[in-house]
């Protein structure tokens, strides 16, 4: 089975490709933040340089490992998914669920050991940039010289490897499950699990009110607060999208014509494989805005009460900036990933439209309409869970409620990004997919 | 089916569809497959016509150039008195919502649509007014006036191609082409399908051009061209199932012939 795996990679390299991204760039993180462990732990380090080193490796390599596992589960799961036909082939000619699991694992594992071997040297590089910046700033003291060391190498590889071959073994899972017809079940537990992040993400938020006003650490309760709640939103987001398009769909259709038609009357029957794209959307939006909003607010406050930042202050915001940074990045190429597997995978249905009289025009306006649905979907959904936490850190840091003297500048510039990356993504995919003549599209098995 | 009267001269005396010198090349120059070799052909309004001939022999690419699914390489296709263009794939499908209806063997529903979703699309499409009562109608004429609501999946076959006969109708086109369409039926759903086909042009004089590789649909149909090589090869009128059986072999006779003969 590893032999086919090998195989099934070297044949078709450009299926990988975002799964290989997701490894190479989880890797650099980890690593290029795992450098300050190395850095840190050589003679010499007075001990205020040690603790910004060591925080910053601890915090955003935390971080860094969830976010790899996340993206490569996503990416994977876009992967097996498309590739469920070459599965069922598989399984026809006699390869048992095992062996199949064991290709699909054997494959991701592949591909992340690529991905963490290629982050090697952008890591070393990474490192030296942060160091650099540490001792710009003045958090860590000029003197403290540059490694890149065993820390490093093996965190990076072993997070990669066993990140991405859980991430395998759960995309197959469900996989097969689903082939099975475990439809039921897997609603149930999600409810659970949106529920659950809600209540715990509520909880979070709440706890912010029991922080010390001065306390560094009291941004982290609503922060974290926020990302579950976007996360449970995300969940119910197929239950919300149905509600909110059979609210839409007189203004929809009015509006965007035949275009819009299509786009309701689809978007009502996937609204549960739309959860995918929105899960990203939802999560980005969320965390950019609730981080962003939560720094300026800080960085006033500091500034207000008339004091210079600390170090500590300095590492914070340093610290949220990059996690912000990597958040941005990684949330982008699932919600590009999928969105482009979504849609490319779409090619029949366009092409059965084509035949039915529509022309590409219409094809891109419904593509263009559901892009918009789904961007102001997530946008709200993921306003709503930052704002839940942002509103708490701003009444306790600050006297006022609303953080007033920040405009919506960031706001509109995170809309920007989730909506480009949504548009151009859906937009010139279905623009490929149309090269196509619509009877060969068609023709494809679907 | 038919509502508005299309044209002032009784029905079955004007042209319908006429392909003139009509080539169609698949492939680059070095392995270039000739699909269609300068064919030529008239049908009259209100005629069913077969079209018949070995795998390969050029039916679907035939059907699909003169519907304006494909664009011919040369020659002229001439739809209701009106000439195809080869403009834009947009200035096509405008060209194909008001004069062509298609039907296709694998039925090409959108999964997503109900049943009378799918059936008055193209109208929707082409920015018309669709009422209730009309998509009634319609589905009532194909024999599924109770499944309005349900989805394709929920379907049979035959049930499915008979949403994509009543979709294919649903504009009043000049003609209905179909690839195959009892191709993936039984031999019961087939024979409905093949009535309803017949019935559009007894009862409604719509014209109908459909590929079938079964004599048994063939008989259905008014007249049978036959298709070799990408060139036409004979017709028959008022085909009999056994009269159509018996050309076909005969066409693979020669079809055989020339191939020795070739290499
Ligand atoms: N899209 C295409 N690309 C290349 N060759 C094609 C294409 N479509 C059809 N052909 C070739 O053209 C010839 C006629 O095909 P087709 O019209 O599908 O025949 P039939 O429907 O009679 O079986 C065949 O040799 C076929 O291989
Ligand atoms: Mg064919």
């Amino acid at each position: 089975m590893f032999v086919l795996a090998m195989r099934s990679i070297r044949q078709r390299p450009g299926r990988f490709a975002a799964t290989l991204l997701s490894a190479f760039l989880g890797a650099v993180i980890v690593m290029t933040f795992n450098a300050m462990h190395d850095t840190a732990g050589a003679a010499g380090v007075d001990d205020v340089s040690a603790e910004s080193l060591t925080t910053a490796a601890a915090v955003v390599g935390g971080y860094g490992t969830l976010l790899v596992f996340f993206a490569v589960a996503s990416t994977l799961t876009v992967n097996v998914r498309q590739r469920s036909e070459e599965i069922s082939l598989l399984r026809s000619t006699g390869a048992t669920p095992a062996q199949i699991k064991r290709m699909i694992v054997g494959e991701s594992a592949a591909v992340a050991l690529v991905g963490a071997v290629l982050a090697i040297g952008p890591a070393v590089l990474g490192g030296q940039a942060l160091l650099d910046q540490f001792q710009e700033s003045g958090q860590v003291a000029g003197s403290v010289d540059y490694a890149f060391g065993p820390i490093a190498l093996s965190s990076g590889i072993s997070v990669t490897l066993l990140a991405s071959v859980a991430a395998a073994f759960l995309a197959v899972r469900r996989a097969t499950k689903a082939l099975a017809g475990a439809r039921k079940e897997r609603g149930r537990m999600r409810n659970l699990a949106a529920w659950g992040a809600l209540v715990v993400g509520a909880a979070s938020v709440s706890t912010t009110f029991a922080m010390d006003e001065t306390d560094a650490a009291a941004m982290a309760p609503p922060a974290y607060g926020a990302i579950l709640l976007a996360v449970g939103f995300a969940l119910f987001s197929p239950v919300l999208l149905t509600g909110l398009l059979g609210r839409l769909r007189g203004p929809i259709t009015a509006l965007a014509g035949a275009s819009g038609y299509l786009t309701v009357h689809n978007m009502r029957r996937r609204a549960a494989e739309l959860s995918g794209v929105l899960m990203p959307l939802i999560v980005f939006t969320g965390m950019a805005t609730a981080t962003l909003y939560m720094q300026a607010v800080e960085s006033d406050a500091i500034e207000a009460s008339g004091l210079t930042k600390s170090v500590e202050d300095k590492n914070l915001e340093t610290l949220n900036f990059v996690v912000v940074g990597i958040i941005v990045v990684f949330s982008c190429i699932m919600l590009i990933n999928s969105l482009y597997a979504a849609t490319s995978y779409r090619r029949r249905e366009f092409g059965q439209q084509r035949l039915a009289g529509a022309t590409p025009g219409q094809v891109m306006g419904m593509v263009g309409v559901e892009g918009l649905v789904l961007t102001v979907t997530g946008v709200f959904l993921g306003t709503v869970a930052a704002v839940a936490g942002i509103l708490p850190f701003t009444m306790l840091r600050t006297d006022a409620v609303w953080p007033g003297d920040q405009g919506p500048g960031i706001w509109l510039a995170v809309v920007g990004v989730a909506a480009a990356a949504t548009l151009i993504t859906s937009l010139g995919t279905a623009r490929g997919t149309l090269r196509t003549p619509a009877v060969q599209a068609v023709a494809v098995a679907a | 089916m038919v509502r508005r009267p299309r044209r002032e001269t009784p029905v079955g005396s004007s042209e319908a569809l006429r392909l003139v010198e009509v080539t169609k090349t698949y492939g680059d120059a070095e392995n270039a497959v000739t699909a269609l070799d300068g064919v030529n052909l008239s049908l009259p309004a209100g005629s069913f016509t077969a079209v018949m001939g070995p795998s390969g022999s050029g039916k679907s690419t035939l059907l699909q150039c003169a519907a304006g699914l494909d664009r011919p390489d040369h020659g002229r296709v001439v739809v209701d008195g009106e000439e195809m263009t080869g403009g834009s794939e947009a200035a096509l499908t405008k060209f194909r919502r008001q004069r062509i209806g298609f039907v296709f063997q694998q039925y090409n529903l959108l999964p997503t649509l109900t049943v009378a979703q799918n059936t008055v699309l193209p109208l929707k499409l082409a920015g018309r007014r669709v009422d209730r009562a009309r998509t009634e109608e319609i589905l009532a004429g194909v024999g599924l006036a109770d499944r309005m609501e349900h989805h394709p999946d929920k379907l049979s076959g035959g049930q499915r191609q008979r949403v994509a006969i009543a979709r294919a109708l649903v504009t009043e086109p000049s003609v209905v082409f179909a690839d195959e369409p009892t191709g993936a039926l039984d031999t019961r759903s087939a024979r409905d399908v093949l009535r309803l086909l017949q019935g559009s042009v007894r009862l409604h004089g719509r014209t109908v051009v459909m590929v079938t590789h079964d004599p048994m649909a063939a008989s259905y149909a008014d007249s049978v061209v036959f298709l070799a090589d990408g060139r036409l090869a004979g017709q028959l009128n008022a085909p009999t199932v056994d009269a159509v059986a018996e050309r076909l072999a005969h066409l693979g006779d020669s079809v055989n012939d020339e191939m020795q003969a070739g290499v």
